[in-house]
C-alpha cells in the first residue's frame, strides 16, 4: 500500500487557483522533496494532505484512509510541521509537548520516554520549563518538529522544517528523517534549499503556479531538463521559468 | 466597528457632538433652576472648572494603563512601528497625540457639560482657562502613560525573569485591581467623592505638579492673572519635562523583550491523568488544562477573569443604599433578579463566546490534532461551565450576605444561576464557533464584532426567558416557589441541549477547514 496518493487535487482561494489538478504518490519509507517558487502551492497542498484544508476537487488517500471523508483518522497517522509554526506562547515547552501527547492519546510512560528523548536530542533539555514566548525562533521550530513526531506518525509532512535551525539541529533532523525512512515512515519535505533536497530526498516534485511541472529522482530531473551535469538549482530555475535571473539582478542593482 | 472608531474624522465629529449637545442641555437646565440657588451653582461651576484638568489627566492615565493591560506582549514586541526608521521623540510625540485624540471625547464631554452653566453665569473666560489647562493636562496624562509603558517594559522583563510562576499571579492580581478601580470611577458616588478629594488636595498640595492646572484655573476665576500665568507656565514646563523624560526612557527601553519565564526547576514527570468526568478523555482534559493556563497567564485574557470582580463591585455600589433594609421578599426580590441575571449572563456568554477564538493563530494545533467536534466542544464548554457556576454561586452568596436573604432564597437564586450558566455556555459556544476571530492584533477580540453583538443580545434574551418562570412566581405569588424554579431549571437544560447541538454542528463545520 502506498503511504500517500493524491489524485487531481484542486484548491481555489477566491480568483486564485492555489493548487491545480495535482496528482502524486509517496511510497512507504520514501522521502519526497517538494520544491517550487514562493506561491507555487506547496504549503496549500501540504495542508490539504494533512486534512486541515478541504480540496475543491480530487482525492487524497493516506495509508488507505480518505483524508476528505475521515480527516480525524488521517490526523492520527500523520505528523505535520508547518512553515513558521505558531505555538501556545503561554505554555512552557514541556506543557506544550504534554498537550500534544495527550491530544494524541499517548500513555504516560510512552509520553515520558518520547518527550525526554527528543528534548535531549534537540538540545532543549534544561529549557523545557520556560514559557515558549521567551524561546528563540529556532527553539520554537524544534518544539514544532518534536510535536510532529511525538505520536510516531507513518506519514510525515514537513513544510520547510529546517528554517531557523542551527547546523547541529538541522543535521539531527536530517538524520532522523533518514532513520524514519528505514523504519518505513514516508516523508514529504518542502524546502527552498536545493542542496538539502538533493542530499536527503529520494524523489523530487517541482511545483509551479499550483501545478506539478516535473517529478522524479535528481538524476531523472537533470536528464529530463536536458542539462546533464548541471546542478539541481539550474534544473529548478529552468523548469520554473526563472532561469534568466541576471537581468533581474541588473535591474535591482540600479 | 473598530474601523469606524479608528477614523480620526469620526472622532472629530464625536468630539463636536460631545461638546455641543451637553453644552446646550446644561445651558437650558441651568436656566430652568430656581434663582435662589444660583450662588451655590456658581460656586459649584468654579469647582467643576478647576477640577476638570486634574480629573482629565487622571482618567487618561487610568484608561491608558487599562489599554496597556489588554495588549498581548507578543503583538507589542512585533508591532510594525518597531522596525520603521522612527526616532524616540517621533514615537513619543505620535503616541501621545494618538492617545490624547483617542480620549479627547472625555475632555469634550466634560467641557461641554461645564460650558452651558459657564455661559449662563458669565464665566466664559474661566471656562476658556479651564479648557486650555485641560488640554495641557490631557497631554500630561498621555506623557505619563508613555513613561509607564517604557518603565513597565523594563520592570516586567526583570520581574518575570526573577519571579517565575509567582510573577504571573502577581500580574493577574494587579490587573484585576486596576480594572476594578476603573469600574469604581463609573460610580457617580465615587466620582463625587473623588472630585471633592481633588478640590481639597488642590488647595493644600499646591506643590504637586498634577494639581497646578487646577490651581491656575482657580486663580483665573479669582481674577489673579499673575498666579494664573505662573501656574499655567509651570504646567507647560512640567509637560515639557515629562515629554523629555518619556523620550529618554523610550530610547532606552524601546519595546518589551519577551523573557524566558521558568515555571519550575523540577524534572519532567508526566502524571497519570485522572479522568475528570465520564466520557472525558485525555484530549479533552489536555485542551481544558491549556485553556485554564491561558486564562491565568495571558495578559489579554485577564480582562475576562476580572469581569466577576468588576461586576460584584459595581453591584455592591448600586445595592449599598438598600443594604440592611427589609429581607427582599416579593417585589424586592423581583428587582434583584435582573441584577443577578444580567452580570451572570454577560460573564457566561463572553467566556463561552471567546473560548474558540482565543486559540488565535495557534489554532492550527487544534486543526492538526485527531479530535472530533464533540471532543473540542466538551473541553471548551467545561471551562465556560466551571467559571460560570463558580461565579453564580459566589454572586448568589454575596447577594445573600449583603441583603440578608433567607438561605432558601439563596438556593433558589443558585438554581436560577445554574440554569442560566447551562444555557449561556452552550449558546455562547455556538456564537463563538459561528463568528470566531482568530486574528492576533494589538487588542484581540476572539469573536467578530457582529458575532459579539448578536450573541450577547440573544444570550440576554434567552437568559430572561430562563428567568421568566421565577419572575412570574414572584409576580403572581409574591414568593419564589419550587415548581416555578423547576420550570426555570428545565428551560436552562433545554437551552443547554439545543445550544450543544447547534454548537457541535457549527464546530464540525469550523474544523473542516482552517481559516488563518
Amino acid at each position: 500500500m502506498q503511504a500517500l496518493e493524491v489524485s487531481g487535487v484542486t484548491k481555489t482561494f477566491g480568483e486564485r487557483r492555489a493548487v491545480d489538478g495535482v496528482s502524486l504518490a509517496v511510497n512507504q519509507g520514501e522521502i519526497l522533496g517538494l520544491l517550487g517558487p514562493n506561491g507555487s502551492g506547496k504549503s496549500t497542498l501540504m495542508k490539504i494532505i494533512v486534512g486541515i484544508l478541504k480540496p475543491d476537487a480530487g482525492a487524497i488517500q493516506v495509508l488507505g484512509n480518505d483524508a476528505t471523508k475521515d480527516p480525524t483518522a488521517v490526523k492520527r497517522i500523520v505528523g505535520f510541521v508547518p512553515e513558521s509554526p505558531r505555538l501556545y506562547e503561554f505554555l512552557s515547552g514541556i506543557e506544550y509537548l504534554d498537550f500534544v501527547a495527550d491530544v494524541h492519546g499517548l500513555v504516560p510512560s510512552a509520553k515520558h520516554e518520547r518527550i525526554s528523548h527528543f528534548l535531549k536530542a534537540l538540545d532543549l533539555e534544561g529549557r523545557e520549563n520556560e514559557l515558549i514566548n521567551g524561546y528563540s525562533q529556532g527553539m520554537k521550530q524544534k518544539l514544532a518538529i518534536i510535536a510532529g513526531l511525538l505520536h510516531r506518525p507513518q506519514l510525515l509532512v514537513m513544510d520547510e522544517p529546517l528554517n531557523s535551525l542551527d547546523p547541529r539541529s538541522a543535521r539531527i533532523v536530517k538524520d532522523l528523517i533518514h532513520k524514519l525512512r528505514d523504519d518505513g515512515v514516508a516523508t514529504i519535505f518542502s524546502t527552498h534549499v536545493l542542496e538539502i533536497a538533493d542530499a536527503i530526498c529520494d524523489r523530487i516534485v517541482i511545483m509551479d503556479a499550483g501545478r506539478v511541472v516535473e517529478q522524479g529522482s535528481t538524476g531523472d530531473l537533470k536528464a529530463k531538463a536536458g542539462t546533464p551535469g548541471s546542478t539541481l538549482e539550474e534544473v529548478f530555475l529552468k523548469l520554473t521559468g526563472t532561469s534568466d535571473t541576471r537581468e533581474i539582478v541588473e535591474a535591482l542593482s540600479h | 466597528m473598530a474601523r469606524i472608531f479608528g477614523d480620526p474624522r469620526i472622532i472629530l465629529v464625536l468630539d463636536a457632538l460631545f461638546l455641543v449637545v451637553p453644552a446646550l442641555l446644561f445651558y437650558m437646565l441651568s436656566g430652568a433652576l430656581p434663582s435662589g440657588i444660583e450662588g451655590s451653582l456658581r460656586e459649584l461651576e468654579v469647582e467643576a472648572l478647576a477640577g476638570i484638568p486634574t480629573a482629565i489627566a487622571f482618567m487618561v492615565i487610568l484608561f491608558g494603563v487599562l489599554s496597556e493591560i489588554s495588549q498581548a506582549a507578543e503583538s507589542m514586541s512585533t508591532d510594525l512601528v518597531n522596525w520603521l526608521p522612527i526616532t524616540p521623540s517621533e514615537y513619543v510625540a505620535g503616541s501621545t497625540m494618538s492617545l490624547t485624540y483617542t480620549y479627547s471625547f472625555m475632555l469634550s464631554f466634560l467641557l461641554g457639560v461645564s460650558l452651558g452653566p459657564a455661559l449662563r453665569f458669565g464665566m466664559i473666560l474661566v471656562w476658556g482657562a479651564s479648557a486650555l489647562m485641560a488640554v495641557l493636562s490631557l497631554f500630561i496624562g498621555a506623557c505619563v502613560v508613555e513613561l509607564l509603558r517604557s518603565v513597565t517594559n523594563r520592570i516586567s522583563s526583570s520581574f518575570y525573569k526573577k519571579s517565575g510562576r509567582s510573577g504571573i499571579f502577581v500580574r493577574l492580581a494587579l490587573t484585576i485591581v486596576v480594572l476594578v478601580f476603573v469600574q469604581l470611577l463609573f460610580s457617580g458616588r465615587i466620582v463625587v467623592y473623588l472630585l471633592q478629594g481633588i478640590m481639597l488636595t488642590v488647595r493644600v498640595a499646591w506643590f504637586v505638579p498634577v494639581v497646578w492646572p487646577s490651581l491656575a484655573v482657580l486663580a483665573g476665576s479669582q481674577g489673579n492673572t499673575l498666579t494664573f500665568v505662573s501656574f499655567a507656565g509651570m504646567t507647560f514646563a512640567f509637560f515639557l519635562i515629562l515629554f523629555g523624560l518619556a523620550v529618554r526612557l523610550r530610547a532606552i527601553y524601546w519595546v518589551p523583550i519577551p523573557v524566558s519565564i521558568r515555571l519550575t526547576n523540577q524534572a519532567y514527570h508526566p502524571l497519570r491523568r485522572i479522568t475528570i468526568l465520564p466520557g472525558f478523555g485525555s484530549a479533552e482534559a489536555a485542551i481544558f488544562r491549556k485553556d485554564m493556563r491561558s486564562l491565568t497567564r495571558r495578559r489579554e485574557m485577564t480582562r475576562f477573569l476580572a469581569i466577576p470582580f468588576v461586576l460584584v463591585v459595581s453591584l455592591s455600589i448600586s445595592l449599598l443604599p438598600i443594604s440592611g433594609t427589609a429581607v427582599p421578599e416579593g417585589l424586592g426580590f423581583f428587582a434583584l433578579i435582573p441584577l443577578y441575571v444580567i452580570p451572570l449572563t454577560v460573564f457566561s456568554a463572553v467566556v463561552s463566546m471567546t473560548s474558540l477564538g482565543q486559540e488565535g493563530s495557534a489554532v492550527w494545533n487544534i486543526y492538526v490534532a485527531p479530535i472530533t467536534a464533540r471532543q473540542l466542544l466538551k473541553a471548551k464548554i467545561l471551562s465556560a461551565l466551571l467559571l460560570g457556576l463558580a461565579f453564580s454561586v459566589t454572586m448568589a452568596t454575596f447577594l445573600g450576605v449583603l441583603l440578608r436573604i433567607a438561605t432558601v432564597h439563596i438556593v433558589l437564586l443558585v438554581t436560577l444561576g445554574i440554569a442560566i450558566v447551562l444555557g449561556q455556555s452552550a449558546m455562547g459556544m455556538y456564537f463563538g464557533a459561528r463568528f470566531p476571530d482568530f486574528r492576533e492584533m494589538i487588542r484581540s477580540r476572539f469573536i467578530s464584532v457582529w458575532g459579539s453583538l448578536i450573541g450577547t443580545f440573544l444570550c440576554l434574551l434567552l437568559a430572561m426567558l430562563t428567568a421568566l418562570p421565577i419572575l412570574l412566581s414572584i409576580y403572581v405569588r409574591r414568593i419564589i416557589t419550587y415548581d416555578f424554579a423547576i420550570v426555570t431549571f428545565a428551560i436552562g437544560l433545554i437551552l443547554f441541549f439545543v445550544g450543544w447541538k447547534l454548537a457541535e454542528r457549527q464546530i464540525r463545520t469550523l474544523i473542516q477547514e482552517i481559516r488563518v
